[in-house]
């Protein structure tokens, strides 16, 4: 592998993202006192910096780097902006959470700091062996992560499940690596796509779905989810819903696309309808079993199954050579209003976690009572988001449901395009239950007043805003889709 | 000045309202309901000025006053705006029923003003949006823009089961939506235009009617369906009953006087003329589901024991009748389709006016509670009493002349047995005169049975102002009818004549050189100063004497 000057310069979003994780770190070691508001500071002021060098290159054509093993294209692009937008969105929930709970230390921000960088990895890998490190790179972070509050038996339960089934699906995934590598004895997505290949290849690319399938929690893979989600601090759930997802989704459309969407393979491996019934399982489960959740944030964890979902959906659709570059503008879309929304609403459950009362439900709906009289713009933020999550217009949510919805009906998908209309009238019932309880209930009781946080509630009026101009004017943001579903060699 | 956006400003102008509602002080309720009011009687003006620059005459364009502004160019989405006949009265009604929905609800909400009036403008913008959408996402963005203010206004200040109703609102109209979504986005890929695909109405109304009939059956039902929730029509309707019964009176006066016009102009404007040969194939089931929605509907009534319920449940039976004109496909039948869409949001928003100020003085809707108040409070009695006759049809209201013309239109229309459906749903006329008397019997005759009732206030200055001009409307739509029909004809002329086109290529033959009805001769614009000739209720001459021809 040589490595030009233009390839090092291609990747200086992960390289500053290292970088700011190593210097949040290293300044924790020589700290004296208790003055950390300055890593909020710099962990957002990298994830912005990271996020415009993204958008700088948004124009430069697409080309393979490091001999192969990655690539600077649209999708690359376009994900690595929406991660560092959801690292964003999670850096600001984060400081007021910490803050509140007197928890912040400069490793919260390194560990995320370093997964989004294996997610940018991730989002251009080109190679299976790539692809495997920078799933790596960024899950081991989240792991820890996940236990970083350390109290209770929550986080701890949350962090071994979580570490559990990581390591088991990336197992899986090595091992399908390790399939198409016999079969074809290549390990990049080109090479495999040129060498074709047997039934070995296909059990290859099943154990490949099977690896991915865990990471954006599509059924039958889901079952970590709602512990993990529900068990983690509200930020760490907030970047894996947002963060993760993206990332993975974009390393799964390349795969499948790269790899095994080519016309030698094509014929052989049809990976449309196994990637059909995973949409349609994950769409039912995860709405169906949402339904019963009183814990807001359980609730939003099976909601986030739900999406997925949706973007398999996109993904089916993408199958169809004819409409790939429009099923990958839905998806990425899809990727962006999901990542500003959900961050928005894992933001207000962290507004209004009940801290004490270890009895009671930390999350349960009875906490969102009568937001409405005491705080309306909170309130009104938060049912924005959640509408925008059901997919009412005009939000951003909306125009995601349009854009993906329209490339499976444009792909032939039409049943598929039907049950995912169907289901999220199921999901309109558990969102539209938490608006109830925002504005159609009184206050409970002995309700905690939620401490106010400048940071949180910017995340969250920033997202709500965000979510409607998108979806009043979603011409910019699908334009940045719709040119970041240019894909290298795809 | 043809060139100025007047729609655009229709459309906005109550967002805005709301925007600066919002920012008023919340202690203010005064100052809230009068800026909303005041926003609200100036939409009403736009909608005057719409309707003073909008060109009845035959042979004019059929979409006036049109806007387009793209607004997503790779989707082929675009703001698009335009008025024909059948939009611009049920504009006019949007509009007026607006300001008086502020004004009744003056001292009935007294809880969370700010909200209310901001919910009831955000409203008014959806429901116009929607009437005046060419583009069939920009309609689909309005459509649902409408559920997330009228859940709002059930679930937050309706009575107690409201939760349940508001939930069973949302969730009823957004499954039969999502599923119009997704016959949207086909109808997007089978229709190309010159520009590439494109959500554009007048663009796909050039070419969806030339789709293989088949197709056209499915995406008439995916439309129709969620069309016959919102009207609602039998077996679609449970909703229904339950929102009107648990939402605030100013809520169910909405609801009534113009959500439900909604699923009948989602016919009239999407389902029918893109997909006339699914709607010839599935007319005979719309027309006699409208006819058991009558007759069902009626009967409900007879069962009811809350007024409210009652006044709901007669909405389904009216609706009914709206239902049957528009599936004759004649001209008579359209026009007094929509002219009976026009009375139900008078009469029906009028009657839910006054069960709201009856509610508010006793806080019972239990008909059992009444009883004798003709007594005690005339006013309200005399109001009561026009109301009632309207809704049931009485010659020299409002009432007749729509149920006349649909019942003419049907039959004489082609539907199979048309003469049986149009003698059945006659009867439900009956019905309705039945259940709407034994209401006012119940309410207002005998003796004052209970002690409470003794002292109830009658009508305040605000609440006739409320209901003068519903009852003035009663009475002019009545007498004078030909204005509204003015409007109304020739889009309903249009909409016959291409579903014939449409039937024609369809067996293979030339066009219907004479439809049902011929098209009518143009007319002159009306000479200034000319005197309605007829001081009587006024059928359009020529549907009179289409009819006369027809049955010599």
């Amino acid at each position: 592998m040589n490595a030009s000057g233009p390839d090092v310069l291609a990747i200086l979003p992960e390289l500053l993202l290292t970088g700011g994780a190593l210097v949040l770190a290293l300044s924790e070691v020589f700290l004296r006192g208790e003055r950390r508001g300055y890593q909020p500071v710099v962990a957002g002021v990298v994830s912005a910096l990271a996020f415009a060098s993204f958008a700088a290159n948004a124009s430069e054509p697409a080309r393979a780097l490091f001999g192969g093993f990655a690539a600077q294209d649209g999708l690359a692009i376009f994900g690595g902006a929406t991660v560092c937008v959801g690292l964003f969105l999670t850096v600001l929930v984060g400081a007021g959470f910490l803050r509140v709970r007197a928890a912040e230390r400069g490793e919260f921000y390194a560990l995320l700091l370093l997964s989004a960088a294996g997610m940018c990895l991730l989002l251009r890998a080109t190679d299976l062996l790539l692809v495997f490190v920078a799933i790596e790179l960024m899950s081991v972070p989240t792991y820890a992560l996940a236990t970083y509050l350390r109290t209770g038996q929550r986080p701890a339960e949350a962090a071994f499940k979580y570490f559990l089934l990581g390591a088991f699906s990336s197992a899986l995934f090595l091992y399908g690596a390790a399939l198409c590598y016999g079969a074809t004895g290549q390990t990049s997505l080109r090479g495999i796509a040129a060498a074709g290949g047997g039934p070995l290849l296909v059990a290859g690319l099943a154990f490949l779905l099977a690896g991915l399938g865990f990471k954006v929690a599509a059924v039958p893979f889901h079952m970590w989810t709602p512990d993990v989600y529900e068990g983690s601090p509200t930020p760490v759930t907030t970047f894996m819903s947002v963060g993760v997802k993206t990332a993975a989704f974009v390393a799964m459309l390349r795969i499948l696309v790269t790899a095994f969407g080519g016309t030698g393979l094509a014929g052989t491996v049809a990976w449309g309808p196994v990637v059909q019934a995973l949409a349609v399982l994950t769409m039912a489960i995860g709405n169906l079993f949402a339904l019963t959740q009183r814990s807001v944030k359980r609730m939003l964890a099976y909601s986030s199954v739900a999406h997925a979902g949706y973007l398999l959906v996109a993904v089916a659709a993408a199958a169809n050579g004819a409409v790939r570059a429009e099923a990958t503008q839905g998806l990425l879309f899809y990727l962006a209003a999901y990542t500003l929304t959900a961050a928005g609403a894992f933001g207000a459950v962290a507004m209004l976690e009940r801290r004490s009362g270890a009895s009671a439900q930390p999350w349960d709906l009875d906490q969102f009572a009568g937001l409405a009289r005491r705080r309306p713009w909170a309130a009104a933020a938060t049912a924005m988001l959640l509408l925008s999550l059901a997919g009412i217009p005009p939000s951003a949510g909306f125009v995601g449901k349009l854009l993906v919805l329209r490339a499976a009906v444009d792909a032939g998908l039409v049943p598929l395009a039907v049950v995912a209309v169907l289901t999220s009238v199921v999901g309109l019932y558990y969102y539209l239950r938490v608006v109830v309880y925002l504005y159609m209930q009184p206050p409970a009781e002995a309700q905690e007043i939620p401490v106010h946080s400048w940071a949180t509630d910017a995340a969250l009026l920033a997202t709500a805003v965000a979510v409607l101009a998108v979806g009043i004017g979603p011409g910019l943001l699908s334009d940045a889709a719709t040119a970041g579903a240019k894909l290298f060699g795809g | 000045m043809t060139d100025f956006p007047i729609l655009t400003l229709l459309v906005f102008l109550p967002l805005l309202g709301a925007v600066l509602v919002g920012l008023l002080p919340r202690e203010e309720q005064g100052q809230q309901r009068a800026l909303g009011l005041g926003f609200m009687l100036a939409t009403l003006g736009v909608a005057c000025w719409a309707a003073a620059a909008f060109d009845g005459r035959a042979g004019a364009p059929e979409f006036q006053l049109q806007t387009t502004v793209p607004w997503v160019k790779g989707l082929g989405l675009s703001y698009h705006v335009g008025i024909d006949g059948f939009a611009l009265v049920l504009v006019l009604l949007t509009a007026v029923l607006g300001p008086l929905v502020v004004l009744s609800a003056f001292s009935a909400v007294k809880e969370r003003v700010k909200e209310f009036v901001i919910a009831l403008l955000v409203l008014q913008t959806a429901m116009l949006g929607a009437f005046l959408a060419l583009d069939l996402v920009l309609f689909y963005v309005f459509w649902e823009l409408m559920l997330v203010p009228m859940y709002l206004l059930i679930g937050i200040w309706g009575s107690e089961r409201r939760l349940y109703a508001a939930v069973k609102f949302f969730v009823y109209t957004m499954a039969g939506s999502l599923l119009m979504l997704i016959a949207i986005l086909y109808v997007y890929f089978a229709v190309a235009g010159p520009g590439g695909h494109t959500f554009d109405y007048l663009e796909i109304l050039k070419a969806a009617p030339k789709l293989p009939r088949a197709t056209q059956v499915w995406l008439f039902s995916a439309f129709a369906i969620s069309f016959a929730i919102k009207v609602p029509m039998v077996p679609l309707h449970t909703w229904l009953p339950d929102a009107h019964t648990e939402a605030p009176a100013a809520g169910s006066v909405i609801l009534a006087g113009v959500l439900l016009k909604m699923g009948g102009f989602g016919f009239l404007r999407y389902a029918f003329p893109l997909f006339p040969r699914g709607a010839f194939e599935l007319r005979t089931t719309l027309a006699v589901l409208a006819v058991v929605g009558i007759l069902y509907g009626a009967l409900m009534c007879l069962a009811q024991r809350d007024m409210k319920r009652l006044v709901a449940y007669s909405s389904v039976s009216h609706l009914g009748f709206v239902m049957l004109g528009l599936s004759a496909f004649t001209v008579e039948g359209l026009s007094g389709g929509v002219y009976q869409m026009l009375n139900h949001g008078v009469s029906t928003g009028a009657l839910f006016v006054l069960v709201g100020i009856l509610y508010e003085r006793r806080h019972t809707r239990a008909l059992a509670d009444y009883g004798g108040l003709a007594r005690v409070v005339p006013g309200l009695a005399a109001a009561w009493l026009l109301v009632t006759l309207a809704s049931i049809g009485l010659p020299g209201t409002n009432g007749f002349v729509g149920e006349f013309l649909i019942l003419a239109g049907s039959w004489t229309s082609r539907l199979a047995n048309a003469p049986v459906i149009a003698s059945v749903a006659a009867a439900g006329v009956i019905l309705g005169a039945v259940y709407m008397l034994w209401m006012y019997q119940r309410v207002f005759f005998g003796k004052v049975r209970h002690r409470e009732n003794e002292r109830l206030a009658d009508l305040s200055g605000r609440e006739w102002a409320v209901l003068a001009p519903l009852a003035a409307l009663i009475v002019v739509m009545g007498v004078w009818p030909q204005p509204w029909l003015d409007w109304i004809q020739p889009s309903a002329e249009r909409l016959v004549q291409r579903m014939g086109d449409a039937r024609a290529a369809e067996v293979g033959l030339a066009p219907i050189s004479e439809p049902v009805f011929a098209p009518a001769p143009p007319r002159a614009a009306p000479a200034p100063g000319a005197a309605p000739g007829h001081p009587f209720p006024q059928i359009p001459p020529n549907i009179l004497r289409q009819l006369m021809r027809r049955h010599h």
